[in-house]
């Protein structure tokens, strides 16, 4: 007699076996590509510059707030604007990650219904099309630093671990999320004052070396916090990012990472009964 | 999980296809259609349930071997599609086991269609590729697929604008072009105008062939008498009877008759 090629049996809680899971999602990386790529073609679909606004948004958003600051401001400090538009583009890699993951399970619902699949496969996409979509920026941002002429050293290299952190960070938060708008639907509808107050609360607008030291103190619990700080001293200031930031962000996104991932493998063979 | 890439070779005639041993499927719901943080947070200290617990099917064992049509009969609730997804994989059962010897393409009740913001090529192949298939293989399946379909240039437009019978002939021509092992149709049948569904049976009987193992859920009992050499009937989760097409139905009809006919005497 044949051997079966696959075995379904109850489930306990816990991690479902990684091996097959793993080499299943290995063999399923093309999804993550087309959902990414028909995801952005979606989105720009219709609209008369296309696929151009990857490139025309990152810039008329750091057009906006060259307008705030160096025009109604009335001061030419490019610092301050390159700060402001870097951070802000590394900050969107995380909020459109969590916009985009946030629905990716309860919309794949179709999917979910009629096909089996490792069901992380869905966030990851989400994360993937945000990532396609901070690509462009760093571009933008590149343009900017030559034209305000700020410094460059070889500490700039530290983007690259950066960038990977925020990564891990972002797949993390988009994974998890996924997950809980499954149980409590009410997490989009208040998913863009999260987001936003992240955006208050973390160096954005402002830099982190101008707040109270009372204030800063409780900013230990922000994920993004020292993420945020480590970009804008590496990419607008060409400095070495500081240890206690580098610490802080890698371990908020490796325990988001973890957190969410073993949270959603756990539960994900319950989707299907509850979309 | 399995994939049609997975496996793919020469069957038998009359080796396992699928095998089910005591399956049985409990599960726990929410009884709001969409569950929220606020009606959770209502319900606290009120001991008020927000789940309810659904017992779907109980000690079903069935064995379909390569060269079988089996047909699936009962009515509303009674385990039908259920069955069809703890034997696609989609839901993991909560007792007994299932084994599946070859590759499995599943059209349940919802069809193809990820995304309906994307055209009808996209979801076919965001569909394929969720399933297993390498992009080689539905390029090789593509044509085929949108042509038996009879979607025209409309496979480029958003899924959005489909009507219902758009939706079914893409649905089951994505399931029925790519000749699984294994194909498992659940009330598929019933949708598309009376020309597709006409070719959809045609279909269905080509792809009858002895290395082949087809499943089909349907209300439509001459359909399954038609098409099916093995039929089995579920009421309540429970396996009523198995066995050739005509008893079975005819056992399943005298079923339905007399509880017809005892709900109307209650009314008298």
């Amino acid at each position: 007699m044949d051997k079966p090629v696959v075995i379904y049996e109850p489930f306990r809680a816990g991690l479902p076996p990684m091996r097959p899971y793993l080499r299943s999602l290995w063999a399923r990386r093309t999804f993550i590509s087309e959902f990414s790529r028909s995801e952005l073609r979606e989105q720009n679909y219709g609209s008369l510059f296309g696929q151009l606004w990857l490139i025309l948004n990152p810039l008329l958003l750091s057009g906006v707030y060259f307008l705030l600051i160096n025009v109604i401001g009335g001061r030419s400090d490019s610092a301050r604007f390159a700060h402001l538009t870097a951070s802000l583009f590394l900050f969107y890699l995380i909020a459109n990650s969590l916009t985009g993951g946030v629905k990716a399970i309860t919309s794949g619902q179709r999917l979910i219904l009629n096909t089996s699949f490792p069901r992380i496969m869905l966030p990851i996409s989400a994360t993937v099309v945000a990532l396609f979509r901070f690509a462009p920026t760093l571009v933008v941002f590149l343009g900017i630093h030559v034209m305000l002429g700020l410094p460059y050293s070889w500490q700039m290299l530290w983007a690259l671990p950066i960038i990977l952190i925020a990564i891990v960070m972002s797949l993390g938060m988009a994974i998890l999320i996924s997950c809980i708008n499954v149980y409590f639907r009410d997490i989009s509808s208040m998913l863009p004052y999260l987001t936003r107050s992240l955006l208050y609360l973390s160096p954005i607008l402002y830099e982190a070396v101008h707040m109270s030291h009372r204030i800063k103190k409780f900013e230990i619990a922000n994920p993004i916090f020292y993420l945020l700080d480590s970009w804008s001293r590496v990419v607008v200031h060409a400095e070495a990012p500081s240890a206690k930031g580098l610490i802080h962000a890698s371990v908020f996104a490796i325990s988001i990472f973890t957190v969410g991932t073993y949270f959603f493998l756990s539960r994900e063979r319950d989707f299907a009964v509850r979309l | 999980m399995i994939s049609l890439s997975d496996y793919n070779h020469a069957h038998t005639a009359h080796s396992l296809a699928v095998s089910v041993k005591d399956l049985g499927l409990t599960y726990t719901t929410s009884i709001d259609k969409k569950p929220t943080l606020k009606a959770r947070l209502k319900s606290l200290g009120r001991g008020k349930k927000f789940t309810r617990t659904v017992r779907a099917l109980s000690d079903v064992s069935i064995d379909v071997h390569y060269g079988t049509v089996l047909g699936i009969i009962g009515s509303n609730g009674a385990g039908k599609s259920s069955l069809m997804r703890v034997i696609s994989g989609i839901v993991p059962p909560t007792q007994g086991r299932v084994e599946v010897f070859g590759s499995v393409s599943t059209l349940l009740a919802l069809g193809v269609g990820f995304n309906p913001a994307m055209t009808g090529r996209d979801n076919v192949y965001l569909g394929g590729l969720a399933a297993g298939m390498s992009r080689h293989e539905i390029d090789a399946n593509f044509q085929a697929i949108a042509e038996f379909s009879e979607l025209g240039e409309a496979i480029d437009a958003p899924m959005r604008t489909y009507s219902s019978g758009m939706y079914a002939r893409l649905a089951f021509s994505v399931a029925a072009v790519v000749e699984p092992d294994i194909l498992i149709i659940d009330e598929a049948l019933s949708t598309g105008d009376a020309k597709f569904k006409e070719k959809s049976l045609n279909r269905i009987k080509e792809l009858r062939t002895a290395d082949r193992a087809l499943i089909l859920v349907s209300h439509a009992l001459a359909t399954i008498e038609d098409i099916c050499n093995e039929v089995i009937w579920l009421n309540n989760g429970k396996l009523m009877a198995r066995g050739k097409p005509t008893e079975v139905i005819a056992a399943y009809r005298e079923f339905v008759d007399a509880r017809k006919s005892a709900s109307s005497d209650e009314d008298v």
